[in-house]
């Protein structure tokens, strides 16, 4: 009875002696804690020129693990550097930046996740909380090199704060299996037309040739912007958020192209010639019934193709995939929606980053980055272990898992990309189906319907633009199902007018004539 | 014990026990069909969508994650915080609820006001996160124990337990001229193992759990719990991530089929706490616990 | 039981100096008591309420550069821009409906499981239905949404190719404003009621078994022992999980409904937390958010007061 009595009070005395010695010892790790983190020691260090600098770097993780650090050795090596990566998981990334920026804790590099991002960021650039760069980036060779046009697009008051990464303006098109199509004689569409019928005829003609009615035409997912909507209602014309209208910038949803667009859908998904479901469907099991057989056409990405054939080869493996992006309506002329031109962008915090002299290291760090060494080596890998050279190309290796986590997260953090880097490698690309989709999304560079809103800003837009684009998604959405008629739909466009949607456009409209 | 051997009674039980494996079967299906599709392959899962058993058997996802040790430390790290985080806890949940329990006790009242205040408002995800860096505790596992370290909810539950504890027990032991101390750990934590064994249930799944605080306070991946890695795969394979960086040309999304067996490996561990727990919640266990 | 309670009823100036030093007494004579409480009151201190602090910038438009300390003051701006949203009283009941389709229907779900539980008398068999029913907990609702999503699907999912075997229409259960809530509260039911019972089952393992076997001579049938010995011992705790899932009357799980929230669902499937998403997350605006996080708090607060009150009231201890 004693001894446990004693026990028991040396117990709680030890948790408490724990709990006080855990205090102690964090109240003493403060100073050093935020010292590293915000990287204050460097300034020092760049007087002794052998000794690498430090660069901290927030960058967003794209894959399930975050990478090896081979190729961060080597970058290290390279640059001279020594580099502090956080990967931050993807779904939660602009938290992270958000919480980062609120507590004065993001590093010197800080990639944003995409446009939305950088929107959100806007007010805080505009009161000084990133460097100004513009200026800068003529002294640096291959930062030089990053588009004029593009750089304009990630502007605020016509300042240039960042540094992108590339995206091909306009990878979108269809995937359809050519095997079905060639089996009920259908030539590759070129009209929407042609497109309808090939949609009839892979539901009604049992493709696959397995005498049951278990075919569909089209495959789509719960994305108005990178399913198949936005594609499709660059067939019928439809300007890219927005488009001129007399002279005066209007959404694209007051345009009749767009009331085609969705009165096309609802007649496919009056018809079962796309999935009923398509509203609420992910892009996994999108993809899934185009892999599995169910489906035949996929609009998209036709860089999914890469992905996609593999796929349907498993299932079945005479299948045959082919890509094709010029489709128009009737005699109109082919055009396709293009993105910005950026994916990330990178800022560089003025907390992290102390006065100009450093944000000089940081940038000379970022345009080596961008040389023809190490853009390729976080682009490609290291050839002989992720690729390999053939005719000068680089044809990737074939063990994903070993690119996927030694290369591919690294990508993230690329700066500029294929058109703007010196002596960036191609790829030789093994599929034909893949070479021709490579083809393709270059020769859609020629068509690009551009965002004309993309430089320009409204106060409207930023506060509650968002929420007021959820009111015309649900609209579109409903009418496509046959729920909304006409004047539904119209219902819904003066609600958006009403309820800040009319000083979204006049705010546009006084942005493009103060240009 | 008197046996109930009553005709109606038997059917109560054969009623009873019929309903249960119905409704065990039906909360259960889904979580084979998890298991199944972990151990089949990515061809079978998308054709059949629905899988409870697979015709084609494949560990290509098992072998897949376990390929690096990624795994296996974010399995140590939540190993480590469920079970330091669940003792540090309980031991300092305990000590207060138990205070609070104390109907002898000034101002109780007003505390316990004070933590279901608590439930109610918060600061939110940015002032915590100053608190946290102030102390020091960014990147420190400490970051995922110290700032949950009592769930008010398990407070109030706790002092519910202590407080429904026959009153002459305490009452007789303070005759005998036992202190608090000895009261609480001698008298009211052996009675109330029930709910000790609940409450550190509890504590150690919401550690298991931990995800945000992780994000946030973690930047070293390398300290990552299980959850991290298990909601990158789950949302990247789900088609989750927004398509908006132009990333998605380069990364392949993980395997459904991995996504399965992620989900497998970071749920058994604490799915086997609960069955060293459950004998505390035996019929008569209290009592058992007072004789012995 | 009440006498030993002490409560500061209002008394005459004469008695308030002799209980001032009575109460100097207890708390001497209690000082173990205080010490035990303390490290859990510097928790509550440091890691709740010094960060309530940031609950100001609900009347801010902060800014997360200019800080709680630098960022401009509106006063109640946001909360005029909620209460005059016109979805607002649209989201309002649709967060009340739902949270009492949830009090009616899940709430005493998981104590009719723990009551069928507790009458198990094989004790291999009901440890086994107790894991197996507290599994789904585990899962995520990304993977729970998913799951349904394939078998309720108009596509190819199985109920609908059930319905369509046997001669039925197929139901859009997905997109329909009917099947939402059904949805929803059945997701909630198959994902906690499991997991709920074991709070329910600890306290039913404190009940004298004794009870029981007085009751059983008495003839008592296995209803009447359920409704007579098992329920009065754990109704203390059924008041006050009661209590505080009033409290969460606003709280309806976020993700959850996100996930199944569509364009044709929404207007009953908005909740304010999905509204605040869009709204306030996905463009940044802090105090707006923080904003509808205080309204909800507030509302929050008042009815777990009166519960707790009507608590009293009945002869319940409350929560405090």
């Amino acid at each position: 009875m004693k001894k446990t009595k004693a026990g028991s009070i040396l117990a709680v005395v030890t948790a408490f002696t724990l709990l006080a010695g855990c205090g102690g010892n964090e109240a003493g790790g403060t100073t050093g804690g935020s010292n590293g983190g915000s990287g204050s020691e460097k300034p020092a260090q760049a007087a002794e020129t052998n000794k690498p600098t430090k660069i901290s770097i927030m960058a967003n993780l794209h894959t399930a693990e975050v990478p090896s650090d081979m190729i961060e050795k080597m970058i290290e090596e390279k640059t001279n550097t020594e580099l502090d990566i956080q990967w931050v998981p993807d779904g939660t990334y602009d938290e992270k930046v958000n919480a980062s920026f609120a507590t004065g804790t993001l590093p010197q590099v800080t990639y944003l996740k995409n446009a939305a991002s950088l929107i959100n960021m806007r007010d805080a650039i505009r009161n000084e909380q990133f460097w100004e760069v513009g200026h800068l980036l003529k002294d640096y060779p291959n930062l030089n090199r990053l588009k004029p046009e593009v750089l304009k697009n990630t502007a605020v008051d016509g300042k240039i704060y960042a540094v992108y990464r590339e995206v091909p303006l306009s990878r979108q098109g269809m995937i359809y299996r050519k095997d079905w199509a060639d089996k009920l004689g259908i030539k590759s569409p070129t009209t929407v037309d042609e497109f309808y019928d090939m949609l009839k005829q892979f539901k009604e003609k049992d493709p696959d040739g397995n005498g049951k009615d278990d075919t569909m035409g089209l495959t789509d997912r719960s994305d108005l912007v990178y399913g198949a909507f936005k594609t499709v209602s660059s067939w019928f014309g439809t300007p890219n958020n927005w488009g001129e209208q007399d002279g005066k910038l209007m959404p694209e949803f007051m345009f009749p192209e767009y009331m085609d667009t969705m009165k096309f859908f609802q007649k496919l998904h009056k018809e079962g010639l796309i999935n009923q479901d398509f509203p609420v469907t992910s892009k996994t099991d999108q993809q899934n019934l185009f892999t599995t057989g169910k489906a035949g056409v996929y609009i998209g990405s036709m860089a999914d193709v890469s992905s996609l054939e593999p796929k349907v080869l498993e299932v079945n493996a005479d299948a045959v995939l082919d890509v094709q992006n010029k489709v128009v309506n009737g005699s109109a002329e082919y055009g396709v929606w293009s993105v910005p031109g950026y994916g990330s962008v990178t800022l560089f915090p003025k907390s992290a980053i102390k006065n100009e002299e450093e944000l000089k290291g940081v940038l000379s760090f970022m345009d080596q980055l961008m040389s023809t060494e190490i853009g390729n080596l976080m682009y490609w890998g290291v050839e002989g272990q992720h690729h390999q050279m053939e005719e000068g190309k680089v044809v990737p290796s074939t063990d994903t898992k070993l690119t996927d986590r030694e290369v591919k997260p690294y990508q993230a953090m690329q700066v500029g990309g294929p058109l703007t880097i010196e002596g960036f490698l191609e790829p030789k690309h093994l599929s034909p189906v893949k070479a021709k989709a490579e083809e393709m999304i270059v020769e859609n560079n020629d068509y690009l319907i551009e965002d004309p809103t993309a430089p320009l800003e409204s106060v409207t837009f930023n506060q509650k633009g968002v929420q007021l684009q959820e009111m015309i998604k649900d609209a579109t959405y409903n009418f496509m199902l046959g729920k909304l008629d006409d004047a539904g739909f119209q219902a819904a466009v003066d609600n958006w007018l009403s309820s800040g949607g009319q000083q979204i456009i006049d705010e546009y409209n006084q942005a493009k004539q103060a240009q | 014990m008197v046996q109930d051997r009553t005709l109606s009674s038997r059917l109560f039980d054969i009623v009873n026990s019929t309903l249960l494996i119905i409704i065990a079967l039906v909360t259960i299906l889904p979580f084979l069909h998890v298991i199944a599709g972990s151990f089949t392959t990515v061809t079978e899962l998308a054709q059949k969508q629905f899988v409870l058993f697979p015709t084609v058997w494949s560990l290509d996802a098992y072998k897949y994650i376990f390929s690096t040790n990624t795994i296996f430390k974010a399995l140590g790290v939540s190993i480590g915080v469920t079970f330091f985080g669940t003792l540090f806890s309980m031991v300092v949940t305990a000590l207060m609820a138990y205070g609070l329990s104390r109907k002898d006790l000034d101002g109780r009242n007003l505390i316990m006001f004070a933590v279901v205040f608590t439930m109610l408002f918060s600061g939110g995800m940015i002032p915590t996160f100053l608190v946290v860096k102030s102390m020091g505790l960014i990147d420190s596992y400490g970051a995922l124990i110290i700032p949950s370290a009592i769930n008010a909810f398990n407070l109030i539950i706790m002092r519910n337990f202590f407080q429904n504890l026959p009153e002459g027990l305490e009452e007789s032991a303070k005759i005998d001229g036992a202190g608090d101390w000895k009261i609480l750990f001698r008298i009211v934590i052996p009675l109330s193992m029930p709910a000790i064994a609940t409450i550190s249930l509890f504590y150690a799944v919401t550690y298991w759990n931990t995800y945000m605080q992780a994000i946030l306070y973690m930047n070293d991946a390398d300290k990552w719990p299980i959850q991290v890695i298990l909601r990158q795969i789950v949302i990247l394979a789900s088609g989750l991530a927004a398509d908006t960086s132009g990333m998605e040309d380069f990364v392949r999304p993980p395997e459904q089929t991995v996504k399965m067996a992620v989900i497998v490996v970071a749920t058994l561990p604490i799915l086997c706490v609960y069955p060293f727990l459950q004998k505390h919640f035996a019929k008569g266990a209290l009592l058992g616990s007072i004789k012995g | 039981m009440s006498e030993t309670v002490i409560k500061a009823a209002p008394n005459p100036e004469t008695k308030k100096k002799s209980q001032e030093s009575g109460l100097l007494k207890r708390m001497i004579k209690n000082r173990s008591i205080y010490f035990m409480i303390l490290p859990g009151l510097l928790y509550f201190v440091i890691f709740k309420y010094i960060p309530m602090s940031g609950l100001v910038i609900a009347f801010q438009n902060y800014q997360p550069y200019l800080g709680i300390m630098g960022s401009p003051w509106v006063g109640l701006e946001h909360f005029q821009r909620l209460f005059s949203e016109p979805l607002f009283f649209n989201i309002l009941s649709n967060t009340l409906i739902l949270f009492f389709i949830n009090l009616l229907f899940y709430f005493p779900v998981p104590i009719i499981l723990a009551l069928m539980l507790n009458e198990v008398r094989i004790n291999f068999f009901k440890r086994f239905v107790q894991t197996l029913v507290y599994v789904p907990h585990f899962m995520s609702w990304v993977i729970i949404v998913s799951i349904t999503f394939v078998m309720l699907s108009m596509d190819r999912g199985i109920i609908n190719e059930l319905f369509v075997m046997m001669g039925f229409e197929k139901i859009n259960f997905l997109m329909s404003t009917e099947w939402f809530r059904p949805m929803y509260v059945l997701q909630v039911i198959w994902r906690e009621a499991g997991w709920g019972t074991i709070i329910y089952l600890a306290a039913m393992a404190a009940i004298d078994p004794g009870l029981y076997e007085a009751s059983r001579i008495d003839g008592a049938s296995r209803m009447r022992q359920i409704w007579h010995i098992t329920l009065p011992s754990i109704r203390s705790v059924i008041v006050v999980l009661l209590i505080l899932k009033i409290g969460d009357v606003l709280e309806l799980g976020f993700e959850h409904i996100y996930l199944l929230l569509n364009s044709m669902n929404r207007e009953v499937a908005e909740i304010f937390d999905t509204y605040v998403y869009t709204a306030g997350l996905k463009q940044g605006q802090f105090s707006f958010s923080t904003a509808v996080g205080f309204f909800k708090s507030v509302i929050g607060l008042i009815l777990v007061m009166l519960a707790n009150w009507l608590s009293k009231k009945a002869g319940e201890e409350g929560i405090y």
